[in-house]
């Protein structure tokens, strides 16, 4: 527990460091990236990586929390207060839909998840009150911390990071409670757990409901910076899709798997990509999709499961 | 006083197949009843039964005064009954302390004090040494002690144990059966599954023979030894 | 009584049935024989209508086409579980799930990368007019589209059904332990059955290019209701993959029609919704 919270100190110092150090607004935009990634893997984590439950469909409650900022924007509200409603939407239908499907595991679950978020996404396109397909563009405020808009990309990075670090302590949190425990006994062997009084549901569900919360806070971020939301670019499989993969990739049910996996994600993805010149011609999707193969195939107990391993093994050697 | 689990004419069948057909148990507190039987006569579905991990069709399970048949399985482990499982069920990525710490938390939330529960279980099973090692990286004799101990942790009124002594060694029997006693001491009811009449013959005080679902005996180890029903389920139609 | 639309309408949703049930059919083989569901069949589906695109940019019809790009992905698909998807199979469960998903995000990303995100369609000079049968009236495209794909369909069962290798793999889908001391060869099974089920992509999206368009996401509609087919059919089922897809084809085009067309998957991905939750194992599945 102790090692979980010098290391979040010391990354949250060398990527504030980090941040204002360099001018360049194309890094600066990846570190918002990487550390929005990192929230979102993370909070799917929870669900998906500790309880074992693959969601494919996380997109949603990344949609709720920025529907809700635009939808406060549109009609001259406090973002704040658009945030919140986003959050407890987004808990919600969490609820809601958690409640039926985690009577299903396995792909069952998955393709259910898929389904949830695709009714979502053809909802939203379909009603008038968010605008529909087309969706919803800010109007301009006077940047500060009100209007939660900004002129410069610093304060996104900070913020981001305010954001990720809470998520990293609420995981060392949970790593070290109850539920912590209960859900990784879940993922090893629901019945077992069952038999020594533990309610999966009830678990999973409260799981569910922190992680939808988390991704909604996630989704109101990424709207207020891109200051514009569209179904396809925000509820939309991909998204659900690059969700799950920076929490695979890093590896499941780990502390500093999803933020690994975020930044193999904004370096491997967006920045090889771009160098290469194939942003926006798929060459992302190729990398990232080979490094999941290859994950999934030869080790999957992601990224921070093969360092685990490393540091393990030179303790042993010396 | 009552007896502590009574179980009454239980049905259960899958489709067409009836796997228990009339099953009857009575535990008494504090006692170790055995129940035996051949390949097949539904041991494991009745545990699933008691245990709350299958609802039975019909028949009647009273445990501590009260009617448990059909209660979701983890409310039954709340109540009181523990169980272990005849094919091992550890969580596999989970030490000792971990797995064992899971079933601590259920009576008690914080986690310093499940732990602390967890390690004095741990000790108590004889497992002291392996407590860091994972669940899947242990012996089969391991496996299931790793088993009682996460039931124990619970701290059960009645614990369900579901062939413990199947696969062991000599002297690993003789370690368990020792276990067997000091749980016994504690006050804990045991209700023991084996295959194998002989291990259950010196340790039981009541022993229970399933045959085809149906309970045909209930007596001493001894009368048990004796009746020609039983010996006709283990042996077959006696020679004439 | 005034039918109306009606007749037209479960005409076309029985004929848009077959076509989704030739593709849900190669995903139920896959996960019978191996419980294994392939997220990637969409995207096999995209590349067999990418070569269906080639074969006629070389001059030759999508119908001719057909064996080819069936020969082709049967290849592919064995080819892919003999390096990649065997060794999913050792790892955890859910090491499937995302191999299978990193298998779809990289061929989009092939295929993006390519062809670009255009959205193209073949010239099909062959079938171009209708079939009238009183009232309703039948495009040629999707005509030969839908009996093509019932004939492949049947080809398919009658294999499963009738044949040594068949019985070997029903066999595998029922115990894989059971098989493996009959002296079936699994992993041989395995690999013909990503062979066949790809295959069955491939024919279907050469069928497909007689009325749709190819790009690079066009796999993720087709798999989505795929899964509910095979839900609705149960897991592993192949007649529940055929009476299933008539089932969802019927419920999207009166859907489609009776709703509105922008929302017609809503009621197919609720059915998926209703079933697995109320009957799991399927309305024909056997678990």
């Amino acid at each position: 527990m102790r090692s979980g919270l010098v290391i979040l100190l010391v990354t949250c110092v060398a990527v504030a460091a980090f941040a204002l150090i360099v001018q360049n607004p194309f890094l600066l935009d990846l570190t918002f990236a990487a550390l929005l990634y990192a929230v979102l893997g993370q909070a799917w984590n929870w669900v998906s990586g500790y309880a074992g439950q693959v969601s494919f469909g996380h997109a949603l409650f990344f949609g709720c929390g920025a529907y809700g900022a635009a939808l406060a924007n549109w009609h001259h509200f406090s973002p704040w207060l658009g945030i919140a409603s986003g959050i407890v939407a987004a808990a919600a239908i969490a609820l809601a839909v958690g409640f039926p499907c985690f009577a299903l595991r396995g792909h069952y679950f998955s393709i259910a998840t898929i389904a949830v978020a695709a009714i979502g996404e053809i909802y939203v396109k379909n009603a008038d009150w968010l605008n529909g397909a087309v969706g919803i563009e800010f109007k301009l405020a006077s940047a500060g911390l009100g209007s939660l808009q900004f002129t410069s990309k610093l304060p996104w990075v900070f913020l981001a990071l305010a954001v990720f670090a809470l998520v990293q302590l609420a995981t060392i949190a949970l790593e070290n409670s109850r539920m912590g425990y209960y859900l990784r006994a879940i993922r090893a062997n629901q019945d077992a757990a069952a038999s020594v009084g533990v309610d999966a549901r009830a678990w999973e569900l409260r799981a569910l409901i922190a992680s939808a919360a988390a991704t909604a806070l996630a989704g109101s971020l990424y709207a207020q910076y891109t200051l514009v939301v569209e179904p396809e670019s925000i509820l939309a499989l991909p998204i659900s899709i690059s969700i799950a993969l920076v929490g695979v990739v890093g590896g499941l049910g780990q502390l500093w798997g999803p933020a690994l996996g975020a930044l193999t994600y904004a370096f491997l993805a967006k920045y090889v990509a771009a160098q290469l010149g194939g942003s926006g011609r798929g060459l992302d999707l190729v990398i990232y999709g080979g490094l999941i193969c290859l994950i999934a195939a030869l080790r999957p107990s992601g990224i921070a499961g093969y360092v685990r391993e490393l540091f393990a093994r030179r303790r042993l050697a010396g | 006083m009552s007896a502590l689990l009574d179980v009454e004419n239980l049905q259960k069948r899958f489709g067409s197949l009836r796997a228990l057909d009339g099953f009857s148990l009575t535990a008494e507190r504090g006692k170790l009843t055995g129940l035996i039987g051949p390949n097949g006569a539904g041991k494991t579905t009745a545990f699933a039964c008691i245990s709350g991990a299958t609802k039975p069709t019909a028949g009647k399970i009273v445990f501590d005064g009260g009617e448990i048949e059909g209660k979701p399985y983890h409310r039954v482990a709340r109540l009181g009954i523990a169980r272990t499982y005849q094919v091992v069920q550890t969580f596999a990525e989970m030490t000792v302390l971990e797995a064992v710490t899971v079933g601590a938390l259920m009576r008690h939330p914080r986690l310093s004090d499940a732990r602390a529960k967890a390690a004095d279980t741990i000790e108590f099973v004889g497992l002291g040494p392996k407590r860091d090692t994972l669940g899947k990286s242990l012996t089969i004799a391991d496996k299931k002690r790793l088993e009682v101990a996460r039931a124990l942790a619970t701290e059960p009124a009645l614990l369900l144990l579901d062939e413990v002594m199947a696969g062991l060694t000599p002297a690993e029997a003789q370690a368990a059966v020792a276990l067997l006693r000091e749980i016994l001491g504690r006050g804990i009811t045991i209700v023991m599954v084996e295959h194998v009449m002989e291990v259950l013959m010196p340790i039981a005080d009541h022993i229970v023979v399933l045959s085809a679902g149906k309970t045909i005996f209930s007596g001493t180890p001894h009368a048990a030894a004796n009746d020609p029903a039983v010996l006709e389920a283990y042996l077959g139609p006696p020679i004439t | 009584m005034e039918l109306g639309p009606l007749p037209q309408l479960l005409v076309s949703g029985v004929l848009a049935g077959f076509v989704f049930a030739l593709i849900a059919m190669g995903l139920t083989l896959i996960f019978g024989v191996m419980d294994v569901v392939n997220f990637a069949h969409g995207e096999f589906l995209m590349i067999a209508m990418y070569l269906t695109l080639g074969f006629s940019l070389v001059g030759l019809q999508p119908v001719l086409a057909l064996p080819f790009v069936a020969l082709a992905l049967f290849l592919f698909g064995a080819f892919v579980y003999r390096i990649f998807v065997r060794r999913l199979l050792e790892g955890p469960p859910e090491a499937s799930i995302f191999g299978t998903f990193g298998l779809l995000v990289l061929l989009q990303g092939l295929a993006q990368f390519f062809f670009t995100s255009d959205v193209r369609s073949v010239n099909n000079a062959w079938f171009t007019g209708a079939v009238r049968l009183g009232p309703i009236r039948i495009g040629e495209p999707e005509l030969v589209a839908a009996l093509g794909a019932l004939v492949v369909a049947i080809v398919l069962y009658v294999f499963i059904e009738y044949t040594e290798t068949g019985r070997g793999m029903r066999a595998t889908s029922e115990d894989r332990i059971a098989a493996t001391l009959m002296g079936i060869d699994v992993q041989r099974m395995n690999a013909l059955a990503w062979g066949i089920g790809s295959a069955c992509v491939g024919a279907a999206g050469a069928l497909l290019m007689l009325t749709y368009q190819v790009y690079p996401r066009v796999g993720a509609e087709f798999a989505l209701t795929a899964f509910v087919v095979v839900a609705l059919g149960g897991f592993g089922s192949i007649q529940g993959a055929f009476v299933g897809a008539i089932l969802v084809g019927l419920v999207e085009v009166l859907g489609g029609f009776y709703i509105s067309p922008a929302v017609k998957l809503i009621p197919v991905y609720l059915l998926y919704l209703i079933v697995v939750l109320l009957r799991p194992q399927g309305l024909l599945g056997r678990r």
